[in-house]
């Protein structure tokens, strides 16, 4: 194998286990504040160091490629889709930790499993999980169609958001000493949302880099 | 009009089927690299453009070039006076054994030029198209051979514009330069692109990607893909393209 090969395969595997890391975030964060577990939140704080220090490798990583190899064609579309998936990623680990962080400093933010269930943010946060899993496979097997239901997923995730602020009104009228977590609770599902969008973010750079397809700011029901 | 439309080229060395059914258009200003592995024909393809393999004995082409619209293989055509409107450089510098001066108004004089005060315009113009005047012009009577091989390149470069051709055919003529002497090669190139149609053959993938608008790959005879040079190099259609410029070849 060529040097440039090497490196470009040890770079796919920094950012698999970076992906990895951020999912297993997500994922934590979510669990932590369904069941209020604050070890759980703390502990998702702890790695977003780990997260941090993946994004510098990886844009360093993706600087030293381009300056000494100055890759082409596919591998160049590769380098230039790492480079922004990794900022993705790091954004989507800074909103699991802002979740965790919810948590961690408010030991007495309880929320009520009414106003949790109506919202729907259990279904929300199981949808942000799979988009962020479905990226990932098709990034590892190369088949951008494993990240095309990121798209359709990404606006179901909206219109969850978009409920969740009507209900949560209507809570916070009914239980007025509650507003506070509520106002907590609306920001949880404004970084859910936030991480759908860099999911579809990401789908899009998967798209560039296998198919050289640009779907940036462009409808996508047509593929 | 196209200055170069190759239709359905076919070339043979002897039995050797060097060039398969190649079809290429070049348009007026335009900078095409042809690029492919060594023995893919490129220089073969480059020479008929000049007609420089009818000095090549039993070889034996089909199909048409066409220059200006003109077959350059009629038989009315004169190889001489074609040469003057597609001229060419060669991968290892040649200079004749005369002085600077001399060198690149040769040219001129074997085309029966005699007003020296033309020839010497001339002369100095080509000289400076070809980013060597700073560098030359106090040694004009010294001899060529006391130039760089990156000095050489250039003058045989202007000894190619002096006699104002159409077309200038480049085969591989960076290819014995340092970077800096490289560089200056790819600006000249790219300023001459103003005044000249260039086809350029180079085993240099980055040259190829700085210098031209279109580049043609090449490979066992075939011409596999023609396409934008920023097309080939971010998305080529084939996968023997994508592997020869990414290196992943053979
Ligand atoms: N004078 C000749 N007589 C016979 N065969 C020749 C002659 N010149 C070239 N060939 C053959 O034709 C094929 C194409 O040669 P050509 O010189 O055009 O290749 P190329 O693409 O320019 O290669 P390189 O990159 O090495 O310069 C080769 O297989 C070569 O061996
Ligand atoms: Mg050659």
């Amino acid at each position: 194998m060529r040097h440039l090969e090497q490196e470009l395969v040890s770079l796919r595997q920094d950012v698999i286990d970076m992906w990895r890391l951020v999912i297993s975030q997500v994922s934590n964060a979510g669990e932590a504040i369904l069941s209020f577990d604050k070890d759980l939140a703390a502990k998702v704080s702890l790695r977003e160091k780990k997260v941090d220090a993946y994004e510098l490798k990886i844009d360093g990583f993706c600087e030293n490629i381009i300056a000494l190899y100055q890759p082409v064609a596919i591998d160049l579309r590769f380098v230039l889709a790492v480079f922004k998936i990794n900022s993705n990623l790091e954004r989507i680990a800074d909103f699991a930790n802002g979740i965790s962080h919810i948590l961690v400093n408010n030991p007495s933010v309880i929320l009520d499993a009414e106003v949790i269930l109506d919202t729907r943010l259990q279904v929300m946060i199981n949808q942000v999980n799979k988009m962020l899993a479905q990226g990932l496979e098709a990034f590892e097997n190369e088949k951008s169609n494993f990240a095309a239901a990121i798209f359709s997923e990404d606006s179901q995730v909206d219109e969850i958001n978009e409920k969740s602020v009507q209900v949560i009104a209507d809570y916070i009228q009914k239980n007025p000493d509650r507003a506070y977590e509520c106002l907590e609770l609306i920001g949880i599902f404004r970084k859910l949302e936030r991480i759908g969008d860099h999911c579809a973010n990401i789908a899009e750079e998967i798209f560039f880099y296998i198919d050289a397809k640009v779907l940036k700011h462009s409808p996508k029901d047509k593929k | 009009m196209l200055t170069i439309d190759a239709k359905n080229v076919d070339f043979y060395y002897s039995e050797f089927h060097a060039l398969k059914n190649i079809s290429l258009e070049v348009e007026k200003n335009k900078v095409v690299a042809l690029i492919g592995p060594s023995g893919c024909g490129k220089s073969t393809f480059l020479r008929l453009l000049n007609r420089m393999n009818d000095l090549i004995p039993g070889t034996r082409m089909t199909g048409s070039v066409l220059f200006e619209g003109e077959d350059i293989y009629a038989p009315n055509v004169h190889v001489d006076e074609l040469r003057k409107k597609v001229g060419m450089v060669f991968q290892k510098p040649n200079p004749f054994p005369k002085t600077i001066f001399e060198n690149v108004a040769y040219g001129l004089r074997v085309n029966g030029i005699k007003d020296e005060t033309f020839i010497e315009q001339r002369v100095v113009e080509s000289i400076k198209s070809a980013a060597l005047w700073d560098e030359v012009k106090d040694k004009m009577k010294k001899s060529a051979f006391a130039l760089s091989g990156g000095q050489q390149q250039r003058l045989c470069i202007a000894r190619a514009l002096a006699i104002s051709p159409k077309v200038v055919l480049m085969d591989e003529p960076a290819s014995a330069l340092d970077p800096i002497s490289t560089a200056k090669i790819e600006e000249l190139i790219y300023e001459l692109k103003k005044d000249y149609t260039i086809i350029i053959v180079t085993h240099n993938m980055q040259q190829a990607s700085r210098v031209s608008d279109k580049t043609a790959y090449f490979y066992l005879g075939e011409m596999i893909e023609f396409d934008e040079t920023t097309k080939i190099f971010t998305n080529p259609k084939e996968h023997s393209t994508q592997n020869y410029v990414t290196g992943r070849f053979g």
